[in-house]
């Protein structure tokens, strides 16, 4: 089996060549979720100097349908997408994932040019912790009755005292994350806050706290991906999708690796790998990760591989993954900072990742980074990421 | 008139029975019966699976053994949540644990009654008999073993 795997590189290139993504916003009550996919649409077939009408072969979403409220959701996204009476479908995972199925739509060659979306509508969710109550195993967990903000707490208590880091540690990502995203536009919780000190915060599950949570935010991301003869032909300047990978490590409560993540070691391997990086460190220059609790940016860097056999909450005291330190780690500001957009956040870690590579990240752009890396994790229970890696040569 | 955006009400109100299946029933009617926990056994991987499943994860084999695991074992990871379910706060917060077991692969999460540190001993304390029903929470919660 191994002998007859082809390398993905062999195959096609293929590229990044339109982004559009909405502002971030706590709430959005004068748009539909509808009209927010429409605009990041309109926005990224604009980039990408394409007629979505005539130009998209293919599309992929990403979406819940215990997120949108609707059950068979996938029957409500082609309309304002540009994708009826086209080749469409729905993936019910991270924004990520859609975008490896739209990178392998065109390795095949059966397409040249795909746009993927995600959305997220978290404001007209009233009651967004029955949504994960819903995700716990309805035999062995769900009639615990227990909120399942547990499963982070039980995972950041393991974390922490496994590291020797502290709760200060993780107030610090939380710092380093909302100022960055004061100087991004599209963010919707930029802010200075205190690292320092005991935590006054609300416990959610201890020692989880709400300081320690990325906000939920509604928006839209549109991406475009074509081949490397389309791509050069679109643009002088796209960004190149180098690797990626995804994997999930062993789902259940009672058997899953609860100190390490295990999905996002395999994942980046498989990215690498297929990069062809031979020192992934080295040639990786800013991170876009996932943030969605404070603790699992520290988790999530170790996992990647980035940083040797350093514990990350070391090298953050040091100020390593600040925008000038040695490796930026969501200088857009993260889910923490900039809001997190269920299945969309994966995706707005690319879209972020895009714009650096342009040289168009504005005010947090961070000079001369040629290649990166983004990740994505589907959020609690689950033990699923993706990796993406891009590169701007 | 209100200048207020409309935003039409709904809900999603969909109602199930869960299967619990072959392995399932082996550990509840162990638990509503014996008061005891059991695990199935993969003999190739050597891991003995609990909560059980007819699976081996690693191998995929099927798996038809099984054997009875003691109900103390140590603290993995302990949390304690202030909220329930739906997100409101609760009164008394509550401990949760995630406990492993002598000789078994996998372990329990259930509440506590104490607070608890990592790698504290605790024990599975069983409802009586008579009002066991075939569920996770025939088993009442955790007490530690001092």
């Amino acid at each position: 089996m191994q002998g007859s795997k082809t390398e993905a590189s062999l195959l096609r290139s293929v590229a990044i060549v339109g982004v559009g993504i909405t502002e971030l916003k706590s709430s959005t009550p004068q748009v539909s979720y509808k009209e927010l996919i429409f605009e990041a649409a309109q926005k990224a077939y604009e980039d990408a100097g394409l007629n979505p009408r005539k130009d998209i072969e293919s599309f992929v979403c990403s979406s819940e349908d215990f997120l949108e409220g609707t059950s068979i959701f996938d029957e409500y996204v082609p309309d304002q997408l540009g994708a009826v009476l086209k080749p469409v479908c729905t993936i019910s995972a991270d924004g990520m994932y859609s975008l490896a199925a739209a990178y392998m739509q065109i390795l095949t060659g059966l397409f040249d040019v795909v746009a993927v979306e995600a959305h997220s509508k978290a404001s007209d969710i009233v009651n967004l912790s029955t949504v994960y109550d819903m995700a716990l195993d309805p035999v062995y967990t769900r009639p615990l009755g227990l909120n399942a903000s547990f499963v982070a707490g039980l995972e950041m208590s393991k974390f922490l005292h496994s590291r020797g880091a502290g709760t200060n540690h993780c107030r610090m990502v939380v710092a380093k994350n909302r100022k960055n995203a004061l100087s991004n536009s599209l963010a919707m919780y930029g802010g200075i806050v205190e690292a320092k000190g005991e935590s006054q915060n609300p416990v959610l599950s201890y020692p989880l706290t709400e300081y320690d949570v990325a906000p939920v935010a509604d928006g839209a991301a549109v991406v475009v991906l074509a081949s490397e003869d389309a791509a050069e032909h679109l643009r002088d300047d796209p960004v190149w999708v180098k690797g990626l990978g995804w994997a999930s490590d062993s789902p259940t409560l009672e058997t899953r690796d609860w100190l390490d993540a295990t999905y996002v070691r395999l994942a980046s391997k498989q990215a690498y790998q297929s990069a062809k990086l031979r020192n992934p460190a080295k040639d990786i220059q800013i991170a876009e990760i996932d943030d969605t609790y404070s603790y699992k940016e520290l988790q999530h860097l170790e996992a990647l591989g980035l940083i040797g056999d350093a514990k990350a909450h070391t090298l953050l005291e040091q100020g390593a993954f600040e925008r000038d330190g040695v490796l930026p780690v969501n200088p857009s500001g993260g889910s923490i900072g900039m809001g997190h957009t269920l299945e969309m956040s994966g995706l707005v870690r690319v879209v972020e990742l895009v714009l650096q590579l342009r040289g168009e990240a504005d005010r947090h752009q961070i000079k001369g980074v040629e290649t990166g890396i983004a990740q994505c994790w589907r959020g609690i229970p689950t033990t699923s990421g993706a990796v993406v890696i891009l590169s701007n040569r | 008139m209100t200048t207020e955006p409309i935003r039409v009400e709904g809900d999603f109100p969909v109602y199930f029975r869960y299967t619990v299946g072959v392995a399932g029933e082996k550990f509840f009617r162990e638990i509503m019966e014996n008061g005891r926990l059991m695990a199935s056994r993969c003999s190739s991987c050597n891991l003995n699976y609990l909560p059980p499943r007819i699976y081996c994860e690693r191998c995929m084999s099927r798996l038809e053994e099984y054997v009875p695991v003691e109900n103390e074992g140590t603290v993995e990871a302990f949390t304690i949540t202030h909220q329930d379910a739906e997100g409101n706060p609760l009164q008394e917060p509550v401990g949760v644990a995630l406990v492993r077991f002598p000789g078994a692969y996998g372990g329990l999460v259930h509440r506590t009654i104490d607070v608890l540190a990592i790698g504290d001993r605790v024990r599975a304390v069983f409802k009586d008999k008579k009002e066991r029903t075939g569920s996770i929470l025939d088993i009442k919660f955790f007490e530690k073993i001092s």
